[in-house]
């Protein structure tokens, strides 16, 4: 069974208005449990949407969301209860913080659970680490805050609800390449300490090839590919034609083999190109 | 949800109302309320409702998005209806006694007079200028309109750009608050329930970041302007400029003789349609 299931799920935005849009069309998708999974997809391919069905911000016009086997419209007064079961960092999280300090905005969530005190002390002090903030700037006013640090006070802010689903929109955009690194690595290492079921929407196929454990791929409303990281990346032509690319390391090994290197496997990590370069050396096949 | 609300919202299209030159559908717009209160007899709000109906059937807006627009009043107009029903004294005797409570025949005939007039103000006024009128034109028309002011010392251009700015930007407040809302609400926020002071309390997490967002984008909207060199006391060429066509003079000879017949009608005695029963009760006056 899959921890999070979407069902025929389409999605239309503004029904009955000139405006009316259909952002996603009968979409089948399963998350397994405990596992990272990556959603690729241009802007406008419905991902942001597919993101706010999933904790039950929004409705799907027709088609169920299921978590644990359940679906969570099944009583649409309980739905806050939902939210806090998937917990969802939007994108640019730093947005919405809004407490005096970096403490209490981090512990907002779980205050909102009706937590002991000394539990939501627990918790933010696990945030705070797996996102790398610094203890001294907790009694920080967040606005004091770099840009950078806004993000991860917002992304451990949501953590920090303990759900056992994590999703996370584009968590490291705008950010430069190490702290990109570093806040994508936090969520890793935290998801796999409490196995967390986590769903990871990024642009970036390197961070895709990287953390997850399987890619969904999303086109125009639909889903486009999914499977593990090894089958879609093995399918690069399938990526190109929707105009995605392949991470650059897999442009690489392609480009080598066209000129005659046997290079083994399917790669798309800086570390399985090098081990196979490494190998076919040591074969002395070049 | 917030997005769903359409008083004043433009729906962009190419009829023959949405073609109109801005100042023609302000005047229209005054001449139309003008006519409004000058009707007195039903038989000038038959003329009034024809007129508004044939001003939506124009403009091919349908009638579902501006039934929408009326929801937010309805509460109003029905605390309104009340008190005009209870408050009013008529001449005669009263229809039902009961304790302090009298209800006349005139007081009814005021408050279903009252409403038609405030749905009439609210559609019409809305179809001529924010259903049918960019907010960018609609300023434009008022700054051409007012320019005459600007010769006694009157900042008109400077009161129509805040007006431009702070129409551009409702929508995006709209946007952002949906926003801010969304990432609140995911995690643990309770916005719908518990006591009145706790429902205030409970909006401080999303009026902080509006107000911080909203003075960061003011203020990068100003150093882009000035970086395009804008000044306020500078004459500025425009890239569309305003001229009146020849269904611009047709638009505002239909209007003057719509509110020469609405008050014309307004007038006349029951004589003229043989003073039955029927044309009596088509030209009582209030």
């Amino acid at each position: 069974m899959y921890k999070l299931e979407l069902k025929n799920v389409s999605y239309l935005y503004s029904k009955n208005t000139p405006f009316e849009k259909l952002a996603l069309s009968d979409v089948n998708i399963g998350f397994e449990a405990g596992k990272i999974t990556g959603l690729i997809g241009h802007t406008g391919s419905g991902k942001s949407t597919l993101v706010n069905l999933l904790n039950g911000l929004n409705r799907p016009t027709e088609g169920t969301v299921l978590l644990d086997g359940k679906d969570i419209w099944e009583k649409p007064k309980e739905i806050a209860k939902i939210r806090t079961e998937v917990g969802l960092v939007m994108q640019y999280p730093e947005y919405q913080l809004f407490d005096e300090t970096v403490r209490a905005d981090i512990g907002f969530a779980p205050r909102n659970l009706g937590l002991e005190e000394e539990e939501i002390e627990r918790r933010v002090a696990e945030a705070i680490a797996f996102t790398g903030i610094d203890g001294a700037l907790l009694d920080k006013s967040p606005f004091e805050l770099s840009g950078g640090q806004k993000r991860r006070v917002a992304i451990a802010g949501v953590m920090a609800m303990g759900s056992s689903v994590l999703v996370l929109d584009e968590p490291a955009a705008g950010l430069d390449p190490r702290g990109r690194r570093e806040i994508l690595d936090g969520i890793h290492a935290y998801a796999k300490k409490n196995g967390l079921t986590v769903i990871l929407v990024s642009h970036s196929m390197e961070d895709m090839a990287y953390y997850c454990d399987n890619v969904i791929v999303m086109n125009r409303g639909r889903v486009y590919m999914q499977g593990t990281v090894d089958a879609v990346f093995s399918d690069a032509e399938a990526l190109m034609d929707i105009g995605l690319n392949v991470p650059m390391v897999a442009r690489i090994a392609a480009a080598l083999r066209k000129k005659g290197f046997p290079l083994e496997g399917t790669l798309y990590t800086v570390e399985g190109v090098k081990n196979a370069i490494l190998r076919m050396r040591k074969e002395g096949k070049a | 949800m917030i997005s769903d609300i359409t008083l004043g919202q433009f729906f962009p299209g190419f009829s023959l109302l949405h073609k109109l030159d801005p100042r023609t559908k302000l005047i229209g717009a005054i001449l139309f309320i003008v006519a409004i209160f000058m009707a007195k007899t039903p038989l000038a709000f038959v003329l009034l409702t024809l007129f508004t109906v044939a001003m939506i059937l124009v403009s091919r807006i349908s009638f579902s998005v501006i039934l929408r627009g009326i929801r937010p009043v309805v509460y109003i107009l029905i605390f309104t209806s009340i008190l005009n029903i209870f408050m009013t004294k008529g001449a005669g005797e009263p229809l039902v006694a009961f304790w302090v409570l009298k209800i006349y025949k005139e007081g009814i005939i005021r408050a279903i007079f009252m409403t038609v007039r405030v749905i009439l103000l609210i559609v019409g006024s809305s179809m001529l200028l924010t259903y049918t009128t960019s907010p960018i034109s609609l300023t434009d028309g008022l700054e051409s309109l007012l320019s005459p002011l600007a010769k006694i010392h009157i900042p008109v251009h400077v009161f129509s750009m805040m007006m431009t700015i702070a129409l551009r930007f409702i929508p995006t407040l709209v946007e952002e608050t949906d926003k801010i809302m969304n990432a609140q609400k995911s995690r643990g926020a309770d916005f719908s329930s518990g006591s009145l002071v706790r429902r205030a309390k409970a909006l401080i997490p999303i009026i902080v970041p509006l107000f911080v967002s909203a003075f960061k984008r003011a203020e990068e909207l100003a150093v882009a302007m000035e970086c395009r060199c804008y000044r306020v006391d500078k004459k500025r060429s425009k890239l569309v400029k305003l001229s009146f066509g020849a269904r611009d003079f047709l638009s505002f000879a239909v209007f003057a003789v719509f509110l020469a017949g609405v008050i014309l009608i307004s007038r006349m005695s029951p004589a003229l349609f043989g003073g039955g029963a029927l044309a009596r009760a088509l030209c009582y006056r209030i």
